[in-house]
């Protein structure tokens, strides 16, 4: 055990605090029918990068940063402007389509680039396994120079490391859930009742709007770190789990912070004793999760019906 | 009781005889196949990156980690192929003995005249390497160097037999220099001709040998060809006579399978890694299999 602390503590630290944000964002997304927004918003601010190395931008470039960030905003706001309610076209069909048509047109500007595919592969293959206290923590130039100088936190990064520009992922999970926090009424009310909603003349698009654009920035923080497989199947897997064992919001997220958590530091162990690639086994760990819930689930039903 | 305590002292003498190994860790499998000749049963060699898979992108698992923190050298090729696994491995390893500049870490391509460096930084030109070709294994002078420069390091880590690695520094030399003349013999009728290479890994085998690689299937590293690059390759391969093409096991076949087919080219299954194809666990023996492959493709 001390031996995995030493070699994998800050992967595990990772799986440890990431995950429940994205435990509740999964929830929200799995009520929407929205499965495949993560890697579509991957794809977006990859598309994004792409054409930031088409103008001769580096990856770690600010300019180019704000650039994919903008690729994710239009994601959002494509997003939330295509969800109508009552639609003939499935809202999934929509997220689809920006996934391909984004994906393709990366391969195409990449052709014209002058550099930087092998990067900008690597952005959507993250290894859980390689992340580093900096990657998590670190504050970052950028917002740096708004701060006070502290030692510790914000060393410069690695030699051959990019992005020492941006604040660590834990920070962006931190922004993400404050604002979900404070708008949690709203935010909640457009995922879960959405009907509801519209009657009460709530701004609906733009709450939506607010939704997919603080997505689009968690998923493309964490897809730098852990890869689109790992993304997937926590976003999906644990809030699925919840679905099927418990009725309210607040046992849910308990449960899915449960399973994520068994999850991770489970696969990791795993791929500790056994040397696997560390995502894949997180990702594996999570689906035989998955089946024991699916197994359990109809007991629980049928003990709580008995019970009354 | 007799035959437990035998085995704990089997046991105990096995674990003093791997301890006293040097630790030594590879980042790729022709790094490992010299430090192997070099280290013979003196050296622990463990090779990162499997011989069949693409070097830039490995899948890192936790025995990297747990080898890196225990390793007394390391060998890397230090021109931009590990860069996006190997750094953070190392980080995380926190092994002072391979720190930048310690005798324990060996960068290859020191001291290695690169080819196609960049003159200036601005990548305009396309994706290159800023620090050149990586692909210097290919040529078994320069390995040569690489060797000299591995035996040197594991004579600094290991002085009670700094003899023997100089020793089989020697022999691998000595043995490299025969296999010279028969290589170069095996390719003289070919001095001049083109081979069509996937990605441009072999421009160092081909000066060795007096052969050309200037057409490339792939566009870019990394990129599909278009159908109007692959017009162009064969267009290019008609003007140049160029008949052979050599594909590596993790390059797509199917678009050579085609060019060939329209050009009446030949393809040679080759690799850049000692032990992709049967039989090729040593650097000598994979150099034999690759100088007969690309022979064969080129006499049809």
């Amino acid at each position: 055990m001390k031996e995995i602390l030493e070699v994998m503590l800050w992967p595990l630290v990772a799986c440890v605090i990431l995950p429940p944000l994205l435990v509740y964002l999964g929830l929200h997304v799995v009520q929407r029918g929205i499965i495949f927004i993560d890697i579509a918003m991957a794809q977006m601010a990859s598309l994004g990068f792409c054409v930031g190395a088409l103008c001769g931008l580096e990856l770690d470039d600010p300019l180019n940063i704000a650039i994919a960030l903008g690729f994710t905003l239009i994601a959002a706001a494509l997003f939330s402007f295509t969800n109508k309610s009552g639609s003939e076209v499935p809202h999934e069909a929509t997220i689809g389509i920006a996934y391909v048509v984004a994906a393709a047109a990366s391969v195409l500007i990449l052709g014209r680039a002058a550099h930087g595919d092998e990067e900008i592969k690597n952005m959507l293959v993250g290894n859980i396994l390689l992340v580093s206290a900096e990657d998590i923590f670190r504050i970052g130039t950028f917002l740096g120079n708004f701060l006070p100088p502290m030692k510790i936190l914000n060393e410069p990064p690695a030699e051959n490391m990019h992005g020492g520009f941006l604040p660590g992922t834990a920070w962006w999970f931190l922004l993400v859930g404050l604002v979900h926090l404070i708008f949690r009424p709203q935010l909640c009310g457009v995922s879960f009742a959405r009907e509801q909603s519209h009657s009460q003349g709530m701004r609906v698009r733009a709450w939506d709007f607010l939704f997919y654009a603080l997505f689009g920035f968690v998923v493309t923080s964490f897809v730098r770190i852990a890869g689109v497989l790992l993304i997937f199947s926590y976003l999906i897997v644990p809030a699925v789990c919840a679905v099927l064992l418990a009725r309210t919001m607040r046992i849910r997220m308990l449960i899915g912070c449960i399973i994520a958590l068994i999850g991770g530091v489970g696969g990791m162990i795993g791929s500790f004793y056994a040397d696997l690639p560390t995502g894949a086994a997180i990702v594996c760990a999570l689906g035989v999760l998955l089946v024991a819930t699916a197994l359990v689930a109809p007991l629980i039903h049928r003990m709580k019906r008995a019970q009354r | 009781m007799k035959i437990p305590a035998i085995i704990a002292a089997a046991l105990a003498a096995l674990l003093t005889a791997a301890e006293a190994k040097l630790n030594v860790v590879a980042t790729l499998p022709d790094y490992g196949a010299v430090a192997r000749d070099i280290g013979g049963d003196k050296v622990d060699v463990t090779v990162m990156a499997k011989p069949t898979e693409d070097p830039h992108f490995v899948d890192a698992r936790p025995s990297f980690i747990v080898k890196l923190r225990a390793a007394d050298v390391l060998i890397e090729g230090g021109a931009e192929l590990e860069v996006g696994w190997l750094p953070p491995l190392l980080q995380n390893a926190r092994n002072p003995k391979l720190e930048t500049g310690k005798p324990g870490r060996v960068i290859a391509s020191e001291g290695i005249r690169m080819m196609n460096v960049p003159t200036t930084l601005t990548r305009a030109a396309g994706d290159v390497h800023a620090m050149g070709n990586p692909h210097f294994m290919m040529d078994p002078i320069i390995v040569k160097a690489v060797a000299k420069h591995i035996a040197d390091a594991f004579a600094s880590a290991d002085a009670a037999n700094a003899a023997t690695y100089q020793a089989n520094y020697a022999k691998f030399e000595q043995a490299i220099n025969a296999k010279l003349q028969e290589w170069g013999g095996a390719m003289l009728p070919f001095k001049g001709r083109q081979i069509v290479a996937y990605h441009d890994s072999w421009p160092y085998f081909a000066r060795r040998f007096g052969l050309v690689s200037e057409i490339f299937l792939e566009p870019k590293p990394g990129i599909p060809p278009s159908p109007s690059h692959l017009v162009k390759v064969i267009a290019d391969m008609k003007t140049a006579h160029a008949h052979a093409i050599i594909v590596e096991p993790f390059h797509n076949r199917k678009t050579a399978e085609k060019v060939a087919s329209s050009t009446g080219a030949h393809i040679a299954d080759v690799a850049q890694f000692p032990g992709a194809l049967p039989n090729t666990e040593s650097y000598a023996a994979f150099m034999d299999v690759i100088v007969a492959r690309v022979a064969a493709a080129l006499k049809e």
